[in-house]
């Protein structure tokens, strides 16, 4: 009863944010299978690739400051909205790439590379 | 992306930990329909070449920041993430505007039953690696 069909796909690389976003584990479920929330709490993580906020707004709550830096202006300000609609203070978003990052040498304890390399 | 992983070993902080999380493509997502008791699996989802492609680059960045006294490797893992739909519609346009995926899914049955069947929750199965690496001292 099953069978696999192929498809030709033209737009090779087309991504789709909002389902990428929506669509991808809970922040505590990606969390808990990488070691617990030991791994975040009270530590500065930068989330890198951070598009809408999901996973940086997830850890805000156990880390002591999340810095999350994304190339698309769209998916900053989504995640800037996002913040502020869930009243997190310790986590701030900036437009960025990730090889040229706008922070001082050991900045951080952590660093996620979520869905992003 | 080597460019990438030298600046976030500047940026950690000695002992930091970096998470590379990602979609494991070297494994088929599956297709499968919530029944009962379990899901019964209908079709295999594969992974563009292209995105094969780039996520080997990826491997290789990351084995070169190893191999450069960057990172030390940790842990590593891969855990399986549900991706649920509500219906059969649903699952279908996730397919077909996810360009990631290549060989899509066809549910082969005939029309009575797709029907009786189409608001059944469906799910893609998609295997999810992630890896551990501490960064290593400036000067090690």
């Amino acid at each position: 009863m099953s069978s696999v069909t192929k498809d030709c796909v033209g737009d090779f690389g087309k991504h789709v944010p909002a389902y990428a976003s929506t669509l991808r584990p809970r922040p505590h479920d990606e969390l808990r299978e990488w070691g617990g929330s030991r791994l975040v709490r009270g530590k500065r993580v930068l989330d890198l690739g951070c598009g809408d906020g999901r996973l940086a707004l997830g850890v805000a709550r156990l880390a002591t400051r999340v810095e999350g830096i994304d190339p698309d202006p769209e998916a900053v300000a989504s995640a800037k909205t996002n913040s502020r609609r869930a009243g997190v203070r310790n986590a701030r978003f900036a437009v960025g790439a990730a090889q040229h990052l706008p922070y001082p040498d050991g900045a951080f304890d952590v660093v996620i590379l979520s869905w992003t390399l | 992306m080597v460019d990438a992983l030298v600046e976030i070993h500047r940026v950690l902080a000695p002992g930091g930990v970096l998470v590379d999380a990602r979609p494991d493509s070297r494994v088929p997502a599956y297709a499968e329909r919530r029944k009962p008791r379990g899901f019964q699996r209908f079709g295999i989802v594969k992974t563009s070449r292209l995105e094969l492609a780039n996520d080997r680059a990826s491997d290789r960045a990351i084995a070169r920041a190893v191999r450069d006294e960057l990172f030390k490797r940790r842990r590593r893992g891969r855990f399986w993430h549900l991706v649920p739909f509500s219906d059969l519609a649903e699952l279908r346009k996730y397919l077909r505007e996810h360009l990631r995926f290549v060989h899509r899914a066809e549910w082969v049955v005939d029309a009575a039953t797709r029907k009786r069947h189409s608001n059944d929750q469906f799910v893609i199965r998609r295997a999810v690696r992630y890896e551990l690496l501490e960064a290593c001292p400036p000067d090690s």
